[in-house]
């Protein structure tokens, strides 16, 4: 295989983009800002989530981050973080578009505080506007597929289903859910969003078949954000390759992996 | 006349019939990158001009930040 069928090979499409990396990686969190540009710089990530946020009249306002993030030269998905209503994720986004230059939006919209979980009402109806007004809506929600196929339903072309709680680095909660989503959706970009806290969740998560992952705190909180940004970028990698490989048939019981035959000594000369 | 308005949560006193990019210009606003929304609704840049704040009006003016 030629170096060109290789890189060929291995990128995806996703929102009209054509990406190389399958971790996309959040820009909060990290104990500073030359921190969080040599994570996401470790991670080769190519989609970076962005925010929008009240600040005060006379500061910079952002202008210092945003700076980091646009020579970066990366993808920037904006979220709705915060909101709890269709009606703000909608004002949101649309400020979001304007601001960053970008139709995708990250739509969350909040149902719980305790959980962060997502309110699947809220989230369907601001992805039916959304997509009508041109948003590539990448809807956060749960593992639900039936709240999956509503957003689909609304027009969503991308899913991102939750691994488990934002932030609670559980990893995969529910993966027969998850399979489920993957198996209804064969064809549709799938994103595992939040939970994810050790490369071995995103293993398990490419394994699955999953187009890949969101994560934020699993590196920023790391001990060492860049160090993990590069082992979640093996790890994104790692899964993928052994998914497209093409696992073998789990068994009930062992079976020898060493030829039976020809076994010498003892067994035979009782 | 000076109106009472709400600026990013905070009370301000500015000139009624202010449009949103004079309110701007007021505030003395210092940042390129933001959006508005007046009332919880987006106001495009090109509506500036068309839009009038009125007495009582929430005002959110927005910036990047960092995201998850």
């Amino acid at each position: 295989m030629t170096k060109h069928m290789e890189k060929e090979r291995n990128t995806w499409e996703i929102g009209g983009k054509t990406l190389n990396s399958r971790m996309f990686i959040g820009s909060a969190l990290y104990p500073s800002p030359a921190i969080m540009e040599a994570s996401i710089k470790a991670s080769k990530a190519e989609v970076v989530t962005v925010s929008l946020r009240r600040q005060g009249v006379n500061r910079d306002a952002g202008e210092g981050f945003w700076k980091i993030i646009r020579d970066l030269g990366v993808e920037v998905l904006p979220n709705t973080a915060g909101c709890h209503s269709a009606k703000e994720a909608i004002t949101i986004a649309q400020m979001a578009r304007e601001v960053f230059g970008t139709h995708w939006i990250k739509l969350e919209v909040i149902g719980d505080q305790y959980n962060l979980q997502p309110d699947p009402y809220e989230t369907v109806e601001a992805a039916k506007v959304l997509v009508k007004k041109g948003f590539e809506v990448f809807p956060y929600t749960t593992d639900d597929l039936v709240v999956a196929k509503k957003l689909v339903d609304a027009g969503c072309k991308i899913l991102m289903p939750w691994g488990s709680p934002i932030g609670s680095g559980k990893g995969l909660m529910n993966p027969y859910n998850l399979k489920a989503i993957r198996e209804a959706f064969p064809d549709m970009p799938l994103i595992i969003d939040a939970g994810i806290g050790k490369p071995s969740h995103a293993i398990e998560a490419m394994e699955l078949g999953y187009d890949g992952i969101l994560l934020n705190s699993a590196v920023a909180l790391a001990q060492d954000p860049a160090a993990m940004a590069k082992a979640f970028a093996m790890a994104v990698e790692a899964g993928r390759t052994g998914y497209e490989a093409g696992a073998m048939q789990e068994r009930e019981f062992a079976s020898p992996s060493t030829p039976t035959v020809g076994t010498p000594f003892w067994h035979h000369e009782k | 006349m000076m109106i009472k308005i709400s600026v990013n949560g905070e009370i301000k006193e500015v000139s009624e019939n202010l449009n949103v990019k004079e309110l701007i210009q007021a505030l003395e606003y210092k940042t390129k990158g933001f959006a508005v929304a007046v009332n919880t609704t987006f106001v495009a840049i090109d509506s500036y001009e068309k839009t009038i704040i009125r007495y009582g009006d929430t005002i959110d003016i927005l910036s990047p930040v960092q995201g998850g």
